[in-house]
């Protein structure tokens, strides 16, 4: 790492140091738990309940979802990226109803992106809908 | 103290214009709202309501937040009771018996002893909070930084060891918290740490990203991954939300109890509202005539856990405002919002933003009377929410989610580091790792560096000042026994049981 030059007693590594040798003692605190047979619990349950399998096709859907928001949203604007995210984790969380989902989808992403744009004056990427929905500001 | 109560008749003052009164009842609306909905909590709904700092002013964001902070408090009661999943940690408990007492078709008397315990416990432990908090201001003019060092190691210890199930798994979430917080350029030298050559990561990991991935995005993720597609089912309420004289003769002493373990607890760093409330239950218990009942709907087992809840949201706020430091995830929100404004909690608060402080205080006690008045006759409004189906419940609070870490900076890497951290919660989640701590150490770890280096600078780098003077002695002394302490109990049940 570059330090650069001053003069103040304490060099801006020392206390990332101490951290680093923290972090290293709980983590080796943590790996001799783990050894000894304590796996952790999701909050909730008890230590002796039978494992929850995961159901990774419904996280790999919402993270999908969250994604894609990601992406979208300064390629194609907020409300068609807010759209993908709403539709996509209630669809994840078993939601069957494509077209119904898809209208409250865009009702929530119009309501959200009009509240915050001229209700509280926040900018939001408007990608394709410029100069339809923007106002002429 | 007779200067506080003109004070406080100021801030009243302040808290009763329009516009205030306006955000406050807004506030303990939405508190009470998200405290309702499960999966979305008080620290999650400030953070997610950030951005209006740039719009609106201090006093008003302030109260509203406030607002949200005890609304919540009331809301999550309501879930609990009705649906047995909490709506927010401190209602863990009064799920045990509410949801008992609601299944044997009580569900009205339980709600109004959360309500009314709620309004009691709230109201005593804010007045406790109107003259505690500038006596402890006052106080703390004296401490010196590595005083403040000593207090924030403490509060590092007490939030990583108290909560959940296993302390090691605390520290662990601490440890991750203090190396997010590192990121970025070093306040005094600009030297850039952690930030990999990334341009976007030089101003640091925001707090609000952090809060906002780990609990909106991080909970969506883990719910959707043990997903079961069965609907919860919500009880019905029978007859009127109140309850009979006898119902009030059972649960007097219990809120009032709660109000005496729930505010202290709150003021010393326990980590939030888990363990008042657990206690309270265990006193509650112990100390009732109906033992029996116990476990099938005691009206003692949401009575306290219920007052202790809201004592302690006031009690948290106590070392918020008079040392700056935050000891649960909802008051780590509430100072970024003040930092937000640049206002910096701490000594000095009562005495630079008088305004401010004491109109948050004042607003404080209305918006409890306003939860009393608007949640009991409001309560099927708010049963209705309850049937919102999951689905359309965390697609919306995702998409919102995703919105508060965005619109803060208007930064898509912002987004990136949420979706990061959003599976690093959900990991949490997965293995039983508790989240506050990890919200405490990326807020108090640069407060601690920061102290940490004024102690160094004062002594000319003589590291004996950190335990010079009497005060940093006591607080390490106490550190020492929130360590032993547990160790030694957990060697004596042992020795116990192999004997």
């Amino acid at each position: 790492m570059d330090i650069p030059q001053d003069n103040s007693i304490i060099s801006p590594q020392t206390f990332p140091y101490m951290v680093a040798a923290f972090a290293s003692l709980v983590g080796l605190a943590l790996i001799i738990n783990i050894l000894r047979g304590n796996y952790g619990v999701p909050d909730g349950d008890a230590p002796g309940d039978p494992f929850t399998p995961l159901n990774l096709r419904t996280m790999v859907i919402v993270s999908t979802a969250i994604a894609l928001h990601v992406i979208l949203l300064e390629i194609a604007g907020y409300i068609v990226a807010a759209i993908a995210c709403f539709w996509g984790v209630a669809y994840g969380f078993g939601s069957r109803k494509p077209l119904k989902d898809l209208g409250i989808s865009t009702v929530f992403a119009l309501i959200v992106y009009f509240a915050f744009t001229q209700g509280l004056n926040i900018n939001l990427p408007s990608g394709f809908f410029e100069g339809i929905l923007s106002n002429g500001k | 103290m007779a200067n506080n109560f003109a004070m406080l008749l100021d801030g009243f003052q302040t808290a009763f214009t329009p516009t205030n009164l306006m955000f406050g009842l807004l506030g303990t609306f939405l508190g009470t709202l998200v405290g309702v909905l499960p999966g979305i909590g008080p620290a999650l709904a400030i953070g997610l309501l950030l951005p209006i700092t740039m719009t609106v002013n201090p006093t008003s964001a302030l109260i509203m937040f406030a607002a949200i902070y005890y609304g919540a408090m009331y809301g999550g009661s309501t879930t609990s009771i009705l649906l047995n999943t909490p709506g927010e940690s401190g209602s863990v408990i009064t799920a045990l018996e509410g949801n008992k007492m609601a299944k044997a078709g009580r569900a009205g008397a339980a709600l109004a002893t959360a309500a009314i315990g709620s309004f009691v416990a709230g109201t005593i432990a804010t007045l406790l909070l109107a003259f505690g908090a500038p006596a402890m201001a006052e106080l703390a003019l004296t401490i010196q930084p590595a005083g403040y060092l000593a207090l924030i190691i403490l509060a590092f210890a007490t939030v990583g060891t108290l909560l959940g199930s296993s302390r090691i798994r605390g520290l662990v979430a601490l440890s991750v918290g203090l190396v997010i917080g590192l990121i970025g350029a070093d306040l005094q030298s600009g030297a850039l740490r952690l930030t990999f050559g990334n341009l976007n990561a030089i101003d640091g990991i925001e707090t609000v990203t952090v809060i906002v991935a780990i609990f909106a995005l991080g909970e969506a993720l883990y719910l959707a991954s043990r997903h079961t597609l069965v609907p919860a089912q919500v009880l019905e309420i029978r007859g009127k939300a109140w309850m009979t004289k006898a119902d009030f003769q059972r649960s007097w002493k219990p809120w009032l109890r709660g109000t005496a373990i729930g505010f202290p607890l709150g003021v010393v760093p326990a980590g939030g509202s888990e363990v008042p409330t657990f206690l309270s239950y265990g006193v509650e218990k112990a100390l009732s005539k109906n033992k029996s009942e116990f476990g099938k709907g005691a009206i003692e087992g949401v009575a306290g856990p219920e007052a202790a809840n809201n004592a302690n949201a006031a009690g948290v706020l106590v070392p918020m405002l008079a040392l700056g430091l935050p000891t649960s995830a909802t008051a780590a929100v509430v100072l970024v919002a003040f930092q937000s404004f640049n206002i910096q909690p701490g000594p000095m608060l009562f005495q630079t933003n008088p305004e401010i402080v004491w109109g948050l205080i004042a607003s404080l006690f209305i918006g409890n009377f306003l939860l009393l008045v608007l949640n009991l006759p409001l309560i099927r409004f708010w049963v209705l929410l309850l049937k919102i189906p999951s689905h359309y419940l965390y697609a919306g609070i995702t998409t919102f989610a995703l919105l508060g870490a965005y619109a803060l900076n208007n930064s898509t890497f912002d987004l990136q580091v949420a979706l990061a951290i959003g599976l690093l919660g959900f990991l949490f989640r997965r293995f039983g790792v508790p989240i506050t701590p990890l919200i405490i150490g990326v807020i108090l770890g640069p407060l601690a560096e920061l102290y940490f280096k004024r102690a160094l600078q004062i002594s000319q780098g003589d590291w004996n000042i950190l335990i010079a003077g009497g005060f940093p002695k006591v607080i390490y002394g106490l550190l020492f026994l929130v360590i032993i302490g547990p160790l030694v109990w957990n060697f004596k049940k042992k020795f116990a049981v192999k004997k």
